[in-house]
């Protein structure tokens, strides 16, 4: 960079085909530098947008005051009263949030993985309708799917006798279903970038299909895997329109105790209990992170690197 | 309390846990019963759960509890085709002509709930009893209301001045009091049931902030200075001031006949219940004295049962900001919702507040 | 070969159709008769509900809505989360994890606490306000709820994390010395993104927007949250509907036309890429 300031000094000389030069470089180094603070920005204010309301939220847990007292921020009197007011239920209902959400999740890895590889990989007809129905359920807002899925389980338990609403299957294939579009998505979205040649290859060198997919396919697609499961964890962690109607007593997942408990009635402590799972989501990617190394999750390995 | 009183409360007390004792023995009136309860989530289950199921427990049952709003719950019952996934459930005030036209209730048997003594003549019929009210109110910041140079407001008219624009909040129709309150501006605005239109010219000349949803966003709201004044009913605004907020409620005028708007809960029993007389026991333990007590005390709902009314003044907040007086509250608004078409009403109010 | 990976498709294909047309056939069959309330409907066979809609400026304008924000809600996440996943996939301490951690955990966070945090800093006497009305930007105080933007903002919570992940997973397939190639022969960092990296995750890019997209037009909690009750997109009308009118068939119907609104955006828009790549030349 000193080099460069030294040439911008150096403008001043008479040969002029070096000055121009010069200034053509200072111009390339400003536009470089403007985009490389660009970049940044847009990540600062990406990061700003996304954590302002959680320093909110856990710096606001933090009040005093009781029961009665109002959300304020920067804390008033801190304590950490609300922490111990938090119900019993309210982790209950955390912990069949995150049951619920892993089955979503493997469920909607297992349906979705084979979807997307057919999607890409075959040449059927009709191909993008079909995959248009793989992402429908993302389209039907949760609450009809809630409904038709109660309406469902109760036209086949007058059938079959097995009435699936309020268990936990009930449950569980509703998230299954609403997850599977974001397993579809992101792994679809690697397969295109993927180059066939690699699997042509390792066929021509005599390795069977199945090894094959085993050893060259499926290492590049496990990122897309990895961050769609971790996305229809999200999701399903997340939902209240579906799972306002597929719960019942004992099967009530946390977003959906936490909306009635808002819902006529106001509790800080729910406060405390968001700042809970903001730290067990932290201690779980920290976790992650020390275990397998959250990037050996998400990052392409073996023989998709370094191509 | 006298040392007197104390010993007649020790007394009781005693003659309750021997009677609970003597029953335990004598008879498991509700051995092996599961009771499914559905009722708002929140406090208002951990009151109910706390007051009456360990009564229950006693009596050889178990009560489970299907938490949401009674409008969620309606709306699982008419999935469900009627095959109710409750025993029992809390029923709105609006949503008794749904239940008159469809046929999801099983009629009382007025003799198993003795507490109905507590009760108004008007509070319960053949199919649902009347168990909790809340008094709809303005509630306003005081302070806040002379530094503006603005007098008490009386009515919603009061609240449409412009130093008052965009900072209040009315209860969304959706909300739990939200069609009990926009029955109270049609009134207050010279319409009636069927013609909500000057309502909701009022509504707009009040430039609310927002149509809040959840009630705590309003006592947050309070706390943080953004809204001056806020339709809700009074158990928000005695929050609103546990949490420091200088407020105070109106019962606003309506017209001639009323001041004041109340909205009211009732509880009754599916016809699908296989627990009838257990659900009969839930209700009448609902009314109770002791259930009637907690509740209020805690969540701010205002009872229905006469001997707890009462003694509401004892409490100097309670007092401010709740109507006590029986012949007053008789005289509050409470909307008939027979001739109301609340699809009407919805539609109406949507296409009338929408900003899209 | 290719035949294979049909079969592959096969038990997934039926899994999900027999849930989606079972579940929602029960529930859009209601949408072609007349609602009468309460979930009942009439009995005769007609169109009526869909007359209503499409003749009606409301449910119109709703849909036009959701599409507005829906689109608007995705160019801002792709805008945002495009660097997010570059800085993050072409970092190479551990601070890129601690990055990607970051935003993981916010989107676990459910948007019906975070709007507590959200009214706290648009708060009308709050130092956000205070200094945006100080600086002269706004008159008044500003509030992110009950406006469409606050829409925008709402279903960028809900998506941002999933734009970073599907983006981050993406890029990092990009070989840095690709970008390094490009840059020694002198290429500006716009050229390199122009012209190597944003070819390259186009498919992620397409992708991604389609599925954020999807998800903010079928979006309820943030949509319902952020629009104070003012601003009523059509997952929003369809709950009212639902849950305050009982009318099944009328709500059915309102999903049905969401439903086939976003498969024919997605169609065309499938249809506009593969346009596009075939008329660019690049072999898919």
């Amino acid at each position: 960079m000193s080099a460069g300031e030294t040439d911008i000094g150096g403008m001043d000389t008479p040969q002029s085909g070096l000055a121009a030069r010069a200034g053509r470089a200072a111009r390339w180094r400003t536009r470089q530098a403007v985009q490389f603070w660009l970049k940044w920005i847009m990540v600062a204010l990406a990061y700003l947008f996304l954590h302002a309301p959680l320093v909110v939220v856990v710096g606001a847990s933090l009040n005093g005051g009781g029961q009665f007292a109002a959300i304020q921020f920067p804390p008033v009197n801190p304590s950490l009263e609300w922490y111990f007011e938090i119900p019993a239920r309210q982790f209950e209902a955390l912990w069949l949030s995150f049951v619920v959400g892993a089955v979503a999740a493997v469920g909607a890895i297992a349906i979705g993985v084979p979807a997307a590889l057919g999607l890409v990989r075959s040449n059927l007809p009709g191909k993008t309708f079909i995959a248009v129905v793989f992402r429908s359920p993302l389209q039907i807002p949760a609450v009809v799917s809630g409904i038709a899925f109660l309406q469902m389980y109760y036209m086949i338990g007058d059938a079959t006798g097995f009435y699936a609403q309020g268990t936990f299957i009930g449950l569980a294939i509703g998230h299954v279903f609403i997850a599977i579009p974001y397993v579809v998505g992101p792994v679809t979205a690697i397969l295109q970038r993927f180059d066939h040649r690699l699997e042509e290859a390792a066929l021509s060198l005599g390795a069977s299909p199945w090894r094959t997919f085993r050893r060259v396919t499926l290492p590049v697609i496990m990122p897309g895997v990895y961050a769609g499961g971790l996305y229809a964890f999200m999701v399903s962690f997340g939902d209240v329109p579906l799972s306002i109607f597929l719960t019942a007593p004992g099967y009530v997942t946390y977003p959906v105790e936490l909306f009635f408990a808002l819902e006529n009635d106001f509790n800080p402590a729910i406060l405390a209990s968001g700042t809970l799972v903001i730290l067990f989501c932290l201690a779980i990617m920290i976790l992650v992170q020390r275990v397998v190394g959250l990037d050996t999750l998400l990052r392409v390995g073996g023989t998709g690197k370094g191509r | 309390m006298g040392v007197r009183s104390k010993g007649l409360a020790f007394i009781s007390l005693f003659a309750i846990g021997l009677a609970s004792v003597a029953s335990a023995h004598a008879e498991q009136r509700f051995d092996g019963v599961v009771l499914r309860v559905a009722t708002f989530g929140g406090s208002n289950k951990d009151v109910l759960d706390a007051a009456v199921s360990p009564k229950f427990a006693a009596l050889g049952g178990k009560i489970e509890w299907v938490t949401g709003s009674p409008q969620s719950n309606l709306a699982k019952l008419i999935a469900a085709r009627g095959k109710a996934p409750f025993d029992t459930m809390e029923i709105l005030d609006a949503q008794l002509p749904d239940f008159a036209a469809s046929d999801f209730l099983a009629p009382l048997d007025l003799e198993k709930i003795p507490n109905k003594q507590y009760l108004e003549d008007w509070q319960y019929d053949g199919k649902t009893m009347a168990t909790w009210l809340t008094q709809e109110t303005i509630c306003y910041n005081t302070e806040k209301f002379k530094e503006l140079g603005l007098p008490a407001p009386t009515t919603y008219k009061d609240l449409a001045v412009p130093a008052l624009a965009g900072r209040t909040v009315i209860p969304d129709i959706t909300s739990g009091g939200g069609l009990a309150n926009f029955g109270g501006i049609v009134y207050a605005a010279g319409g009636d049931l069927r013609n909500v239109t000057p309502g909701l010219e009022l509504i707009k000349s009040l430039k609310v902030l927002k149509f809040w949803s959840q009630g705590g966003e309003t006592v947050t709201q309070f706390g943080s200075g953004d809204i001056y004044a806020a339709v809700v009913h009074a158990g928000w605004c005695v929050r609103a001031k546990n949490a420091g907020s200088p407020v105070q409620t109106v019962h606003p005028y309506i017209n001639a006949e009323h001041t004041g708007v109340h909205k009211y809960g009732r509880q009754g029993v599916m016809k699908s219940s296989e627990n009838y007389e257990a659900a009969l026991w839930y209700i009448n333990e609902y009314l109770s004295i002791e259930t009637q007590t907690a509740l209020a005390v805690k969540t701010g709902v205002f009872p229905t049962n006469k001997a707890v009314i009462a003694r509401l003044g004892d409490d100097p907040t309670l007092k401010q900001m709740l109507e006590l007086d029986p012949a007053k509250i008789s005289k509050q608004l409470r909307v008939d919702y027979t001739d109301v078409s609340i699809s009407d009403w919805v539609d109406q109010w949507n296409r009338s507040v929408v900003t899209n | 070969m290719t035949a294979r990976w049909g079969v592959m498709l096969a038990p997934s294909l039926v899994l999900v159709l027999i849930l989606l047309m079972v579940s929602q056939t029960l529930f859009l069959e209601g949408s072609f008769y007349k609602d009468l309330g309460m979930g009942r409907t009439s009995k005769d066979f007609d169109f009526t509900n869909y007359v209503r809609i499409f003749t009606d400026g409301f449910y119109l304008n709703a849909l036009w809505i959701t599409i507005k924000v829906s689109a608007l809600a995705m160019i801002c996440t792709l805008a945002f989360s495009f660097p997010v996943a570059y800085v993050i996939a072409r970092m190479r301490s551990r601070w890129g994890m601690v990055l990607l951690s970051g935003i993981v955990v916010s989107t676990f966070i459910t948007i019906v606490i975070k709007v507590f945090g959200i009214i706290i800093i648009f708060s009308a006497d709050g130092w956000l306000n205070r200094t945006l009305m100080d600086l002269g930007l706004t008159d008044g105080p500003y509030t992110l709820i009950g406006t469409q933007e606050g829409i925008v903002a709402g279903l960028m919570y809900f998506t941002l994390g999933f734009g970073v992940l599907t983006l981050y997973s993406v890029i990092q397939t990009i070989p840095v010395s690709l970008e390094e190639a490009a840059m020694i022969h002198g290429a500006s960092r716009f050229n390199v993104f122009r012209r190597v990296i944003l070819p390259l995750s186009m498919p992620g890019l397409v992708g991604g927007g389609l599925m954020i997209f999807n998800m903010c037009m079928g979006a309820f909690t943030s949509a319902a949250l952020l629009g104070g009750g003012k601003v009523f997109t059509l997952p929003v009308l369809i709950q009212r509907t639902i849950m305050m009118e009982v009318k099944y068939s009328m709500a059915g119907t309102l999903a049905a036309v969401l439903l086939v609104a976003v498969i024919l955006i997605n169609l065309l828009s499938m249809v506009l890429v593969r346009r596009m790549r075939i008329g660019r030349g690049v072999v898919a």
